[in-house]
């Protein structure tokens, strides 16, 4: 078991995102460029005064593509760490950002991330991989194959697996940076494409484009920059793990629900909280079955139950518990080296109260939960 | 003679490449058991592990009928993947065959079956690939 110290306080002192979408006229590099641009002018830094960065990223763009990046903003010979952890490599970049900061080895951080998904089914095994005659190589094919478990065990109807996206585009709407911003209704989500049953095509994030980035500064350290300390979020716990067996047969693999438990455990006790202080959550919710799965191992309900509380509205702005705020990953889009950054942005910016129509009032406490293939776990718990 | 997909998950028993066996790999020390190649074991870390051969038959954990296809997929579409729960533990991913898809049912019975696969266009790639069909 891992042993942590975590030292020094840490605070996100600034947000930035480039719009989810797609982008054919623009290279990963400009994606991660404006993210980090528009996150240094909200934190009130200037590039000159970062001494690290992480970049989270999965796909290849040549090599050291965090530094050639930064390179654009000038040539200051800081260290540039190229990060790569799946879905969850921009939250594992700004895992690192808090962990070297927390430890006393810098005053601030930069994390940023970006990707060009492109289209179609996402695979995770290299192309001449046994997987590709077996025909298991399939994300969404895994989320099915959840989901059929999951609907058998909890009765859960197909209606509200389908609100779940409903939900999410009824966030989106009122967000200029997601990639889907249309509503639909439950029987739209239904009656969409089949990917793999009962998988519909509405119930899958689309493969996007997007950047995000994040600064980060000790909290003793904020007068020494001039930081404005009204507009700052405190990081009370960042926990990133791998794989935990735990005899559960598949239930150790990819996509499991109780891949997140160990987690979330511990950033509930690096945080000194329960899931009960928990106003707003962004979790990975890659398809609909997704987010009830990581709501209930976040333990915002009990197991078997999160699709009661999306059916009652408890999960959706205005509910007792609102996830994916923004939109999610359903809406949003999925560039996997941006989300987990994207889902912190989002949490920083309901935490200050500038989340204008999709603001959560009173929100005070926020957890980030990002999930990545190869078995990658992050749970971030951001307070006001 | 056909080779095996992946000769530490599926060991052929004849050279006809339609028989064969589960291989998986058992930790004497704590009892668990995984599919396919380990040198530690994924519970304990133990180094001591022996091999062992699959049981055949194993029941329908889950199943999807996957319409869009991974790039590269060499079958029909659509194709249905099952995860079989195997008696020693492992759930093992492979395409189910012979099955109506209105007949298919979480906790069915499914056995083992071995069918020749080649890469549409691809010289020499033929494999013998594990799949289940109904017990």
């Amino acid at each position: 078991m891992t042993q942590f110290r975590p030292g020094r306080e840490v605070m996100v002192v600034g947000v930035g995102l480039h719009a989810f979408g797609r982008f054919p006229e623009q290279g990963l590099s400009d994606l991660a460029r404006d993210a980090v641009v528009d996150a240094l002018r909200d934190s009130g830094v200037p590039w000159s005064a970062i001494p690290v960065a992480y970049f989270g990223h999965v796909y290849y763009h040549g090599m050291s593509i965090g530094e050639t990046t930064l390179a654009q903003l000038g040539l200051t010979g800081v260290p540039i760490i190229n990060v790569e952890n799946a879905c969850s490599s921009g939250s594992t970049a700004f895992w690192q950002a808090y962990w070297g900061i927390t430890s006393g080895v810098f005053d601030m951080a930069l994390a940023f991330g970006a990707e060009k998904v492109p289209s179609g089914p996402v695979t995770v095994t290299a192309e001449n991989s046994p997987a590709r005659y077996i025909g298991g190589d399939h994300m969404m094919a895994g989320y099915a194959l959840r989901m059929k478990r999951y609907m058998e065990e909890t009765g859960a109807p197909a209606s509200a697996l389908a609100q779940v996206s409903v939900k999410a585009r009824q966030a989106a709407s009122m967000n200029p940076y997601a990639h889907r911003k249309e509503t639909y209704s439950v029987e739209d989500v239904l009656n969409s494409r089949l990917i793999a049953d009962p998988l519909t095509l509405y119930q899958c994030c689309p493969t996007s484009e997007g950047g995000a980035a994040a600064v980060l500064c000790a909290a003793d350290a904020l007068d020494t920059y001039g930081l404005d300390r009204s507009r700052a979020i405190r990081v009370a716990a960042a926990a990133l793990t791998s794989g935990n067996y735990n005899g559960r047969g598949s239930d150790h693999s990819a996509f499991s629900p109780y891949r997140t438990e160990p987690a979330a455990l511990q950033a509930y006790e690096m945080a000194g909280i329960g899931p009960e202080d928990v106003d707003i959550a962004q979790v990975h919710d890659a398809a609909t079955i997704g987010e009830l799965q990581q709501i209930e191992a976040l333990h915002l309900t009990p197991f078997g139950e999160a699709w009661r509380a999306t059916e009652e509205g408890r999960t959706a702005l205005g509910g007792d518990i609102p996830v994916n705020t923004d939109g999610g990953l359903l809406a949003m889009g999925h560039p996997f080296g941006a989300s987990g950054i994207r889902m912190v942005h989002e949490t920083v910016t309901q935490l200050r109260g500038e989340a204008g129509p999709r603001q959560v009032e009173n929100a005070r406490v926020g957890v980030a939960q990002c999930s990545g293939a190869g078995d990658v776990t992050t749970v971030h718990i951001l307070t006001r | 003679m056909v080779v095996s997909v992946d000769e530490k998950c599926l060991r052929l028993t004849d050279e006809s490449g339609e028989r064969g066996v589960l291989l998986g790999m058992r930790c004497p020390n704590c009892g668990v058991c995984v599919f396919g190649p380990a040198t530690f074991c994924q519970s304990c870390t133990s180094a001591d592990l022996e091999e062992v051969e699959l049981s055949t038959e194993g029941t329908l954990y889950s199943f999807t009928i996957v319409r869009v296809p991974p790039s590269g997929w060499p079958g029909p579409v659509p194709y249905v993947l099952g995860e079989a729960e195997l008696p020693e533990g492992p759930h093992v991913l492979a395409e189910v065959i012979d099955c109506a898809h209105d007949d298919l049912r979480v906790g069915m019975a499914v056995t083992l079956a071995i069918q020749t696969v080649a890469m549409d266009g691809v010289a020499g790639s033929e494999r013998a690939v594990y799949k289940w069909r109904p017990a």
